[in-house]
């Protein structure tokens, strides 16, 4: 009995150990935490265009095309910066639809954004109380999800995108 | 040149340390010689940080290090804690505080000459460990392949007076404990009488005191700088700190109490590991970046490993040790219903099951992660509602455990306790129900202030008053935990009755805190040497002639590209108000006020355990 509870410590250890040893081998990077998401379909949504709330995009209306989705935000700095990469896509890859989902912004905040640094998406969502964020699981903004054109993410970052991070990560999937 | 230097004496150190771990088995040593030699390899260990920091003093680029995390434009200060506010040189910092135990240890009297090199050939172990980790995976003292005349910047966030010296104190709290390791190991194996225990007193006692220090000097920090209006976070990192911190309060604890019980020897041997174990763990969590936070400078593999390897040597070895060497001698405890040796033993099984709380809070998510690959994260909520009920009982108990007797069931002068308990309960009763009431409020001031009271009943009514120091020194464990008391009143009413303000404002508006009226004055921008700085200015209460100016805002660091916020924070005595200034939207600024009562008695809490953990040491 009281061997037990001296061995006690020594296997947690072990246990401890173990875990880390996997966890540290695994190359996980805690920057970028693993998506549920990755390789799944494409949530469900359903958003209103900012300019024109009759004009509605649904889940289906983005199967059979590659679509680079985006939350962003008036208020969010990091957006800003990554923001003139977008027109780069746009030039480099028409093809590519692109999808702007702005994230818990007033309208006149959000449409103000746009005209000052420009509107590089094909389309943009309004998700204003966030919960097409939620279904997407977004941690926080901006965030940036690859679709391909069975609807499957193949793709997520979180935080600005870079030209490194677009040459390298993004490039190579489209 | 430096940098050459400081490797040199850096693997010089590690050498001798070598020598010396040899020296048990090969070669024969005098006592002279050996603590001669110890001290020589304390001394080059120093010698190898300060050449380090003396490049980063002189902003020598030509070492790597320096250029990573350093900038000619800095003020000396933060030069000096550059050395530090990074991983290669916080783990030479490391060394250098073990090197510094090891010299102190040195010059211990009145101990057994072999039971002192014992201790001195493991902690040698331990500097030999942590020395190679340094020379292979960390060297601080890397030449830049690359001529330039400009450093890259050290972290913003951690250019600060306070996080200046937090870590050094903070470490010398962590690796205090390996001395204590050390002595329990050479203890175990020496198995000789109990002369040991005294001396792991006096050490665990720095250590404690220390790490108390740290970690009040980081949580100062975080309530200033971070922003958030808040003094925990229940971050990893800050988990890690409090897990040595309520495991080593266990071992002082235990230290003061025994009286020749086999079973606490025993105890006090494991929580000796356990510290010791719990420190090299923190580092491991924090230095592998397997947990991010402003902590974690850099995210590396073959590190994460090397130092897991560390700890698994570190930790396996004490444990096993502990198994295969445990103390033999029985002699049962005198527990009664409520006499001192069971209140410590209650109190100490309720800090180590609050350690295993945190300890699992902590790395449940890596174990998550590694099973199910999914990232969660545990935070507040869990650690509020598991540590802080499983530590009531252990409050309630430390009120009246420094008067309990060693023999007897009795109390002395239980009836006052009792008359004093009830009336404080009315009052607070009276309080609650007249302000806003809230359980944890409630029980909260209810704790902190009984723990004070029944402590002064026990000063007033155990002792004679004398002003003098023998009086301070017998009367110390009380002011202890009067220091706890306070602090607990501070913790409840700084997050239990805080209050947040909202508001959208302009240059010249004026708007209402707690009463008071402000003036949001303007907003000033500055140029500083190393950052430009934004400023809202607000005059507090300006009815009065002399109201008061504060400032809070927002620096950008054009080095690093970042961006720290500033919080402008008013102290009175009863409470802070805390001003955030947030962001510009359509000419209006958001500007939102906390504030936080009590703040102070938290500060003013740890001070006094400070104190008495100072008199503690010098007490014998």
């Amino acid at each position: 009995m009281n061997r037990i509870f001296i061995l006690t410590p020594l296997i947690i250890l072990l246990i401890i150990c173990i875990f880390s040893l996997v966890y540290l081998l695994s190359g996980k990077d805690p920057n970028k935490p693993p998506s549920a998401l990755l390789n799944k379909d494409v949530p469900i949504f359903e958003s209103s265009s900012l300019y024109n709330a009759k004009d509605i995009i649904k889940t289906k209306d983005i199967k059979n095309k590659k679509t680079l989705i985006n939350f962003f935000a008036s208020w969010c700095s990091p957006c800003k910066i990554e923001h003139p990469l977008f027109f780069e896509i746009r030039k480099k890859y028409p093809e590519l639809y692109l999808l702007g989902f702005n994230h818990k912004d007033p309208t006149s905040d959000a449409k103000k954004y746009l005209k000052d640094d420009g509107n590089p998406y094909d389309f943009v969502g309004v998700d204003s109380d966030g919960l097409i964020a939620l279904e997407f699981g977004v941690f926080g903004l901006p965030e940036t999800y690859l679709i391909n054109e069975d609807g499957k993410i193949i793709y997520k970052f979180m935080g600005p995108i870079t030209m490194d991070i677009l040459k390298n990560e993004i490039e190579p999937l489209l | 040149m430096s940098s050459l230097v400081g490797f040199l004496s850096l693997v010089f150190a590690i050498g001798i340390n070598f020598y010396l771990f040899l020296s048990r088995y090969i070669f024969k040593f005098q006592k002279q010689k050996f603590n001669l030699f110890i001290r020589f390899s304390s001394l080059l260990t120093l010698l190898s940080f300060f050449s380090l920091m003396y490049a980063y003093v002189v902003s020598d680029f030509s070492n790597y290090n320096v250029f990573q995390n350093s900038h000619s434009n800095k003020p000396l200060i933060y030069k000096i804690s550059g050395t530090w506010g990074n991983h290669e040189g916080s783990m030479l910092l490391w060394l250098c505080i073990l090197s510094i135990f090891s010299f102190f240890f040195s010059f211990t009297k009145n101990i057994e000459d072999n039971f002192q090199k014992l201790t001195l050939i493991i902690q040698a172990f331990l500097h030999i460990l942590f020395g190679l980790f340094i020379v292979f995976t960390s060297n601080p003292f890397l030449v830049n392949s690359i001529l330039v005349n400009e450093g890259l910047g050290l972290n913003p966030i951690l250019q600060d007076p306070g996080l200046a010296v937090h870590p050094p104190i903070l470490y010398a709290g962590y690796v205090g404990y390996s001395i204590v390791f050390s002595i329990a190991i050479a203890g175990l194996f020496q198995n000789t009488d109990d002369e040991w225990i005294y001396v792991a007193k006096k050490w665990s006692l720095i250590s404690w005191t220390f790490l108390t220090g740290g970690i009040a000097l980081g949580s100062y920090w975080a309530y200033y700088e971070l922003g958030w209006g808040g003094w925990w976070f229940w971050d990893p990192v800050e988990n890690i700190s409090l897990m040595p911190w309520i495991a080593g309060l266990a071992l002082v604890h235990s230290l003061m109490m025994v009286r020749g019980e086999q079973a606490i020897k025993k105890w006090i041997v494991f929580l000796s590991i356990l510290c010791f174990s719990l420190s090299v763990f923190g580092t491991f969590l924090v230095r592998s970046g397997i947990l991010t936070s402003v902590h974690s400078f850099a995210a590396d593999a073959s590190r994460g490993i090397f130092i897991l390897l560390i700890f698994f040597i570190v930790t396996g070895f004490g444990f096993l040790v502990f198994l295969l060497k445990e103390p033999k001698k029985s002699n049962a405890l005198n527990l009664l219903f409520i006499n001192k040796v069971s209140a410590l033993v209650i109190n100490n099984i309720l800090m180590i099951i609050a350690t295993l709380t945190i300890l699992l809070g902590t790395i449940y998510p890596i174990i998550i992660e590694v099973l199910y690959n999914k990232r969660i994260s545990v935070g507040g909520p869990y650690f509020n509602s598991t540590v802080i009920p499983i530590m009531i009982p252990g409050f309630l108990l430390m009120s009246i455990a420094p008067i309990l007797s060693w023999q007897t069931n009795k109390i002395n002068n239980s009836k006052k306790y009792v008359l004093a308990f009830f009336i404080l309960s009315v009052l607070v009763i009276l309080q609650s129900f007249f302000l806003d009431f809230n359980t944890w409020g409630f029980v909260g001031l209810l704790l902190g202030f009984w723990i004070i009271l029944a402590s002064i009943i026990a000063i007033f009514s155990s002792y004679k008053i004398k002003i003098n120091i023998k009086f301070f020194k017998i009367i110390n464990p009380h002011v202890a935990h009067i220091g706890v008391g306070i602090a607990i009143i501070g913790i409840t009413c700084s997050s239990v009755f805080q209050n947040e303000l909202d508001f959208n404002l302009n240059e010249g508006d004026k708007f209402n805190v707690n009463g008071k009226t402000v003036l949001f004055e303007k907003i000033e921008t500055t140029n500083e040497i190393n950052f430009q700085s934004l400023r809202g200015k607000f005059l507090f209460d300006i009815e009065k002639n002399q109201s008061k100016e504060i400032e809070a805002g927002k620096n950008y660091y054009p080095v690093s590209k970042m961006i720290t916020s500033e919080a402008g924070i008013l102290h009175q005595w009863n409470k802070d108000i805390y001003f955030i200034l947030g962001d510009q939207k359509n000419n209006e600024w958001f500007v939102k006020v906390l504030i936080n009562p009590f703040v102070s008695f938290i500060w003013l809490g740890v001070i006094i355990m400070i104190y008495s953990g100072l008199i503690a040491v010098s007490r014998r």
